[in-house]
């Protein structure tokens, strides 16, 4: 059973008092969980179909051909369509799609003419879609999704290394702190950008787009876990210094019980800290990576690249840059806001009784 | 003199000073130059000095915290000088230590019961049962309540705090305890209960003490002998009766006549010894306190003296040229 020091528990308690960190953090979390079931919200696949009293769920299966729903053609139904063909049938078949009936992937051009519409209601493009007639609203809910799953994957990282790292040269200190601190200064003097313009420009378009995802996110983590030791480094050389570091060495205790026991956790504290910053940073690298073209590869859906498209349209589409705009303020806006809340309710000096 | 169950021969604490920007050690700070001590089981040996004057060094060495530039530590006829880890862990057990500020020595995310009884799971000793049941015993010793066990250090006094250090401390039955200034962080009401539950355990446990402190008066209410330490030297040592009465070093005597006494009429001629412990970087020449000294002579800025015992009582030593 997991309990918690009183001291967290009082820092949890000061987290929820401060209710506009604390909101956010629900919105925020609401929302990772709205998007995580986003293929029910946010589809051009059925949730339901019933057809000759057999009821079909499209959203999670691989692949229904139009076949299968009496249509003429082979290729993946458009269920859409379905819908109206059936209720233009009225035979009782029915067709369930979800909210916003689009995908993020999908062309839907009703004139057969790709080109920026604006918001309608009655085309269920609430947002209005892009350039090449994508529905916005779609492409902003997934690449929200793909934002934060990427920031937070990208922040996992770079603390899994830097704490790694950073913990082993304050501990350790000596030679191998020295060696480290060099080549960590070496490392940071290479320029990030032109190191990803030049591996993208490297690795051959064939790649899997996931496999390109993970290449940006590695390029981006072996750029950002320096940063990360200097906290680190500095915290454990500080707390390896105090007596109940002594103290759990006098009775023998080895390294990875000192570092694992002992030190991570008194330095937990500031790393939680820098969190929601890091993931803050994350979400506006990979914007402006995308708005430069150096990001997520297309098609991905990606706020940085809807910015890109909104300000080339501006005059002719407006609606493009203000959706993506205003999305991209509320989110990073709610992660300062919980930073900020996290920071004032993790602040040490609040708590402790060291003079 | 009974068999020691602590050696030490001539103990040497460099610090390196590091400089330049491929940091080579240009300067030693010799915090410790050349100690020798013995400690008998069951014995008590107050260390005394001023701040700065390498005592808790000293027992940072003897407990391996730091390692020891040259010099030996025997432990029971065992050389530990230069054991490694693994081999020095059992030893671990025998010598520990309790610390001056007992909140920086204690683990504040971690409850009483887990701090007590990780030097039984460190030490591989006992299952869980029989660790919270040694936990509770100790905590008894210690005279803490029952309750204490899942509380957080922080939720108690500083003279609590310093229980359960040293239930930390005796939880793996020592041998020798290094206690590091234990009481100087404390409330002068709170010294005394925590020295005589000090004197108390020592009869109990048979528990021999090198006792570090700056403050004489405590040292005298504890120590069997007591030893002074000057820059990284001992300057005089014996029995801690003999030093009171018939100290003959200028320091000693100047730390002794230091010694607040409680009688408004008593008038005392005291010897005030003026500046500042010089740098261990760079020790004086001669006798290291010679500049500091009342009755320095020439020679004491030439010539390095010798502990010595120059008085009937042999076990009495002091390193003063005025004794030659």
């Amino acid at each position: 059973m997991l309990t918690l020091n009183p001291q967290t528990q009082k820092k949890l308690r000061r987290f929820r008092g401060i209710k506009r960190g604390y909101y956010s953090f629900l919105i925020l979390v609401g929302l990772m969980l709205l998007t995580s079931i986003g293929e029910l919200l946010v589809n051009n696949r059925a949730l339901l179909v019933s057809y000759d009293d057999t009821w079909y769920f499209p959203t999670y299966a691989d692949f229904h051909p139009g076949t299968d729903f009496g249509l003429t053609y082979g290729y993946e139904t458009n269920y859409r369509d379905l819908q109206q063909t059936f209720e233009q049938a009225d035979n009782g078949d029915f067709v369930i799609m979800p909210l916003i009936p689009y995908s993020a992937f999908e062309n839907h051009a009703p004139g057969g003419i790709y080109k920026p519409l604006p918001p309608s209601l009655e085309l269920k493009h609430y947002l209005g879609t892009d350039t090449t007639s994508r529905d916005i609203l779609a492409r902003l809910f997934y690449g929200t999704r793909i934002a934060l799953m990427f920031s937070i994957a990208f922040m996992v990282w770079v603390y899994v290394i830097g704490i790694s790292i950073g913990c082993a040269m304050g501990y350790f200190g000596g030679v191998f702190d020295l060696i480290f601190q060099r080549l960590i200064e070496i490392w940071s003097n290479i320029p990030f950008l032109y190191t990803v313009i030049i591996v993208f420009s490297v690795i051959p378009s064939t790649f899997a787009v996931a496999t390109r995802i993970g290449i940006l996110l590695t390029v981006m983590v072996l750029f950002s876990w320096p940063g990360m030791t200097y906290y680190m480094r500095t915290e454990t050389y500080k707390e390896k210094t105090r007596d109940y570091i002594s103290a759990a060495r006098i009775i023998g205790a080895s390294h990875s019980r000192i570092i694992f026991n002992h030190i991570l956790p008194n330095v937990m504290s500031t790393l939680v800290t820098y969190m929601p910053f890091t993931i803050v940073g994350a979400i506006g690298a990979i914007t402006a990576l995308d708005f430069l073209g150096f990001g997520l590869p297309a098609p991905t859906p990606s706020l940085g690249e809807l910015l890109k498209q909104g300000t080339a349209n501006l005059r002719t589409a407006p609606w493009i840059v203000t959706s993506a705009f205003l999305t991209l303020v509320t989110l990073l806006t709610l992660v300062t806001f919980i930073g900020e809340a996290v920071r004032e309710s993790f602040d040490p000096k609040k708590f402790t009784v060291y003079k | 003199m009974s068999e020691s169950l602590l050696k030490v021969r001539d103990l040497k604490m460099h610090f390196p000073v590091k400089e330049g920007i491929f940091l080579r050690a240009s300067k030693f700070n010799k915090a410790v130059d050349g100690v020798s001590l013995d400690i008998a089981p069951g014995e008590t040996l107050g260390l005394v000095g001023e701040s700065g004057c390498g005592k808790s060094t000293l027992g940072r060495c003897i407990t391996r915290l730091y390692q020891p530039t040259a010099g030996s530590i025997e432990f029971r006829d065992q050389d530990i000088t230069h054991l490694g880890s693994n081999a020095l862990k059992p030893q671990r057990q025998h010598i520990q230590m309790i610390f001056q500020d007992p909140m920086e020595s204690l683990n504040s995310r971690h409850t009483v019961g887990d701090i007590i009884q990780e030097p039984l799971i460190v030490q591989n000793i006992g299952d869980r049962a029989s660790r919270a049941k040694r936990v509770l015993e100790l905590l008894n010793i210690v005279g803490l309540p029952a309750r204490s066990v899942t509380r957080y250090p922080f939720e108690f006094s500083g003279g609590q705090r310093q229980r359960i250090g040293i239930a930390r401390a005796l939880a793996l039955n020592p041998k020798l305890v290094i206690c590091d200034e234990p009481v100087s962080a404390l409330d002068v009401s709170i010294q005394s209960q925590i020295l005589n539950l000090l004197i108390e355990l020592q009869q109990e446990f048979n528990l021999s003490y090198l006792f570090i402190a700056h403050d004489l008066a405590v040292v005298k209410h504890i120590s069997d002998r007591i030893a002074i330490m000057y820059l990284g030297k001992i300057v005089e040592s014996g029995r801690s009766e003999e030093i009171y009465r018939n100290a003959q070093h200028p320091y000693t005597q100047s730390l002794i006549a230091a010694i607040p006494v409680p009688d408004p009429h008593r008038k005392v001629q005291r010897q005030i010894i003026s500046g500042d412990v010089p740098s261990p970087i760079a020790p004086p020449s001669g006798c290291t306190f010679h500049p500091r000294c009342p009755s320095a002579m020439s020679r004491c800025s030439q010539d390095i003296p010798h502990l010595d015992s120059p008085m009937t009582d042999k076990s009495h030593l002091v390193s003063c040229h005025l004794m030659d």
